[in-house]
């Protein structure tokens, strides 16, 4: 399938609803993820033991932090599959979170995902998992590229429906 | 790979989707819902939508509306077509003001569908034979319930017949299935062995307060936010009344709610941020939340095991000692020919302070400067002689203590001596765990071991060979009794005994004769006839010879009241049972009505007469026939104590639908002056539930060490901890719904034992 710009989609949107559909109702199918753009986020080679990296994705009002975590995380991804992304708006209602130990933890209401799990909500309020960033490497370079979320963003009716 | 499916997107109700409105069917809490459903194949736009709320901009924090991957689900309908369905958090709420749980926000997931989550719900009328259980169809299934248990009446007495039911709401009950079991086994069978949801007996978990002229649900949210101080005893409320501590409690801890206080508050009368008091041997989430809010007006109290109501006292007796009480209000308001045996047994007037205090001190292990502390912060007049504003709320760390009447007494006891209920920011009594919805026809045991009690206990009678049928309602006691593992084995073997009777010459098929060899075997072996009413296949089912499909919640409509403000609302049905599903009540009045068309056949009038007035034709009626328990509710507002908590007389469901999130709170009265239903938002402001008004005073047991079953384990090396059951904010009771939901069952696979090294030291 032809990679779009997250613009062109938006600007072709009659035509891609059914395709959207399609992918809404079979999330691992492929047609889910030409949907999202590719972004450059960091480098493997350079990333640090826990000291997170902030980024947005898929857009500018979708803040999201990078981490390596110095164990194996659910769909983590390098030599040691320990470095996860993340949305940090906090599922239950929207506050910022922030990395602490393995975790993010949101302070309004004391929310806490494990990132080593899949956002799994273990702590506080939010019913719904935190959104997991789609992450590939290049082998050669280290570079990393968000290029998917498994999950809603918090205050989005679909994660690339944002004007 | 995602460890289980996620969405990325989630449809959007078009502006003439359904639009209900529910209550959480979760916690005591009880938050409002708005619910929308809509024909999956329509959808509105991301600026023109039933939610009101333009979707094309990226949502702002705390805006009050949250609409996540948890809170929507597809159904299918009696008509065979699929719908979205979405459980979005009210805004408009004063409950939770658009705010929820990890609970309540999973409410859509739990909405029956075909191939979700929760499709292994049960369908249809089963019966056990020899290979397990197979459908039959309800007509059969009534017939043989009604023959087996008229017969067992009949035979054996009514006291043959035991049941184990809710007596509560939330969880898909309320009134309406309240009001039917009540008139079934209550006024119908006629049983004496009765047993409710979570214990053996039919009793309350409170006469400790309810005795005293104080029902435990009496203070509003609103002073959750005005109280100067508010005391969370055994009370874990940030984990398991989620939104009463994030909405109310953790804002004015904060500092959010002086305003209001100053509004609320006296003239002239000090307004600042809250104080917490948490008595728990525990360190719980409760406790570590706050502290991080606020440490320095945080105290947080670990008492000995069981040793709460010596506490109680020895902060009641600093505050006689200071003379923080309003002495007119005890003389004016409470029973002071009661209050000498309170003086004397609980404030132990006679011996000198520190010795009392000495005393607490090595009984509780509580250091004597907390308990100064405690009282300052719950009783010392504030600056300018105004009275301090308390809210005392206790739970499962108080009612199932040991010697619970006596825990309850003394706390509510504590509150009442300072003042603190019937005021604006204070009141006494329970977080809850579930919330409420009783209306019955009276029960045999009126009250306490003090007044008529103890009931009987149904648990023993059925371990010790008695009774025929043990019904159960809506509840797992595999799972729940006490003394589980014992339970299970003696019901199981009785359970067996009573199919390999049946199965001796092959189990009959059809229904008279299925019946014929029951009451045989009831006469020939010592064997117990299991009914189960649930909504799925549960422990305790496995072994029942029946089993019967309920509906849940949302698949009928339910009235209930929560626990924090007596709010009731309604919960409406918004979907269809699954396969053959009904709702309890209708359920009950169907083998009800069987039941009395036989005595009729009979020429039994008197019996006949048992189990009439079950002819319901809907939920409302229902919900309206159970109001004339109550009696007439024409009392002046300074008379609201003569109500009983729930009363609703003239409350209709089609009211509830038009008030929807804003409710009515119980007890309801009709304004003598105006004739218009008004509800009640604080109870005992003028007088107490008793027969002249009066608080009646009660004097406490002295601590008298552990009883030998517990005293057993201390100082015993060979048991270095103590093992109990617990609670955690994910998942709801037996999580019946929750281990089927992976954003629960990953985080919780099973539900939680505590296992706590013992405090040697500190054993009294």
């Amino acid at each position: 399938m032809k990679h779009l710009s997250r613009r062109k989609f938006l600007q072709s949107s009659t035509a891609t609803a059914l395709l959207f559909m399609a992918g809404c109702k079979n999330p691992n199918q492929k047609g889910e993820k030409v949907s999202y753009p590719s972004v450059k986020i960091g480098n493997s080679k350079t990333l640090k033991l826990n000291e997170p990296v902030t980024f947005n994705f898929p857009d500018a009002e979708s803040p999201c932090v990078l981490v390596k975590t110095g164990g194996e995380a659910v769909d983590g991804i390098g030599s040691r599959k320990d470095i996860v992304a993340f949305s940090t708006l906090c599922t239950h209602m929207g506050c910022p979170t922030t990395y602490s130990k393995k975790r993010l933890v949101c302070r309004c209401h004391y929310s806490m995902f494990d990132v080593s799990r899949n956002g799994q909500s273990y702590q506080g309020l939010a019913s719904q998992w935190i959104p997991q960033i789609v992450l590939r490497e290049d082998p050669a370079t280290g570079d990393i590229f968000a290029e998917g979320v498994q999950g809603l963003i918090y205050g989005r009716i679909g994660n690339l429906k944002v004007s | 790979m995602a460890l289980f499916k996620r969405k990325d997107e989630l449809p959007i109700p078009p502006n003439d989707a359904e639009k209900y409105t529910t209550v959480c069917q979760y916690c005591s809490a009880g938050y409002g819902y708005n619910v929308y459903v809509w024909p999956e194949d329509k959808s509105g736009s991301a600026t023109s939508n039933a939610f009101g709320v333009d979707l094309s901009k990226q949502g702002k924090l705390m805006s009050g509306f949250t609409y996540t991957e948890t809170m929507h689900n597809v159904m299918t309908r009696k008509d065979g077509k699929k719908y979205n369905l979405a459980i979005i958090p009210a805004r408009e709420s004063r409950i939770n003001k658009g705010d929820y749980s990890i609970r309540g926000g999973t409410n859509a997931l739990t909405a029956y569908n075909p191939d979700g989550y929760t499709k292994k719900r049960l369908k249809d009328p089963l019966i056990r034979r020899e290979n397990g259980f197979v459908p039959i169809s309800w007509d059969d299934a009534i017939e043989i319930i009604a023959t087996i248990t008229k017969s067992s009446i009949d035979k054996y007495g009514a006291d043959s017949v035991t049941m184990k039911f809710y007596d509560h709401g939330s969880s898909g009950l309320g009134f309406e299935d309240n009001w039917a079991a009540g008139k079934f086994f209550l006024s119908g069978v006629k049983t004496n062995y009765l047993s409710i949801h979570n214990r053996p007996a039919y009793n309350s978990e409170t006469w400790g307060t309810r005795e005293r002229g104080m029902h435990e649900l009496n203070y509003d949210v609103d002073d959750a936010r005005l109280a100067d101080t508010v005391v969370l005893w055994g009370a874990n409320a940030y984990e398991s009344a989620t939104i009463l501590y994030t909405e109310q409690i953790m804002p004015n801890l904060q500092g959010g709610s002086v305003e209001e206080k100053k509004k609320a508050f006296e003239s002239g009368e000090p307004a600042a941020e809250g104080f917490l008091v948490v008595i728990d041997p525990r360190k719980n989430a409760t406790v570590t939340v706050s502290q991080d809010i606020a440490a320095d007006r945080v105290l947080h109290i670990r008492p000995n095991l069981g040793t709460d109501w010596i506490l109680a006292n020895a902060i009641a007796r600093i505050i006689w000692e200071n003379q923080w009480y309003d002495k007119e209000f005890l003389q004016k308001r409470t029973d002071m020919k009661t209050f000498e045996e309170y003086r004397q047994k609980s404030l132990q007037a006679g011996k000198p302070l520190a010795s009392v205090l000495a005393d607490a001190e090595r009984i509780t292990g509580v250091p004597k400067a907390q308990m100064q502390q405690a009282a300052e912060w719950m009783a010392k007049p504030k600056e300018g002689g105004f009275k301090r504003r308390t809210l005392t709320i206790f739970e499962k760390g108080i009612i199932w203590n040991m010697k619970n009447y006596d825990q309850v007494a003394a706390i509510a006891q504590l509150n009442v001596l300072g003042h603190n209920v019937g005021r604006v920011g204070t009141g006494c009594g329970r977080l809850g765990g579930h919330q409420e919805g009783y209306v019955r026809p009276p029960a045999p045991t009126p009250g306490s071991i003090y007044a008529g009690g103890p009931p009987k206990n149904v648990d023993k009678y059925l371990t010790g060979g008695g009774g025929k049928i043990y019904w159960v309602g809506a509840t797992d006691p595999y799972l729940s009794t006490p003394n589980s593992q014992f339970f299970r084995k003696s019901v199981k073997k009785r359970a067996d005994a009573l199919l390999d009777y049946l199965d001796n010459g092959g189990v009959p098929t059809e229904a008279k004769a299925y019946a014929a060899k029951v009451l045989e075997a009831f006469e020939k072996t010592g064997g117990l006839f299991m009914i189960v009413q649930d909504m799925y296949m549960t422990h305790t089912a496995a072994d029942a010879m029946m089993i019967l499909p309920a509906a849940g919640w949302g698949e009928a409509v339910d009235t209930s009241i929560n626990c924090h403000s007596r709010l009731l609302r309604i919960y409406d049905k918004f979907m269809d049972a699954p396969g053959e599903a009904l709702p309890d009540w209708q359920v009950l009045a169907r083998i009800g009505n069987r039941i009395r068309a036989l005595y009729e056949a009979d020429g039994n009038k008197e019996m006949a007469e048992r189990f009439g007035g079950m002819g319901w034709k809907s939920d409302a009626e229902v919900f309206d026939d159970g109001s004339k328990e109550f009696g007439d509710n024409k009392v002046a507002e300074t008379d609201e104590a003569k109500l009983s908590p729930e009363y609703y007389v003239g409350v209709t469901h089609d009211m509830l639908r038009k008030l929807g999130n804003e409710g009515i709170q119980t007890p309801v009265r009709r304004d003598p002056a105006t004739g218009r239903l008004v509800g009640t938002k604080r109870r005992y402001t003028h007088s107490f539930a008793s027969k002249d008004g009066l608080f009646k005073w009660y004097g406490t047991d002295p601590w008298s060490g552990y009883p030998a079953e517990v005293a057993k384990y201390q100082n015993n090396a060979t048991y270095p901890f103590w093992f109990t059951t617990g609670r955690s904010q994910h998942v709801w009771q037996t999580m019946y719904h929750d281990r089927r939901i992976p954003e629960k069952y990953f985080t919780l696979p099973l539900p939680y034992g505590k296992s706590i090294r013992k405090m040697q030291e500190n054993w009294a």
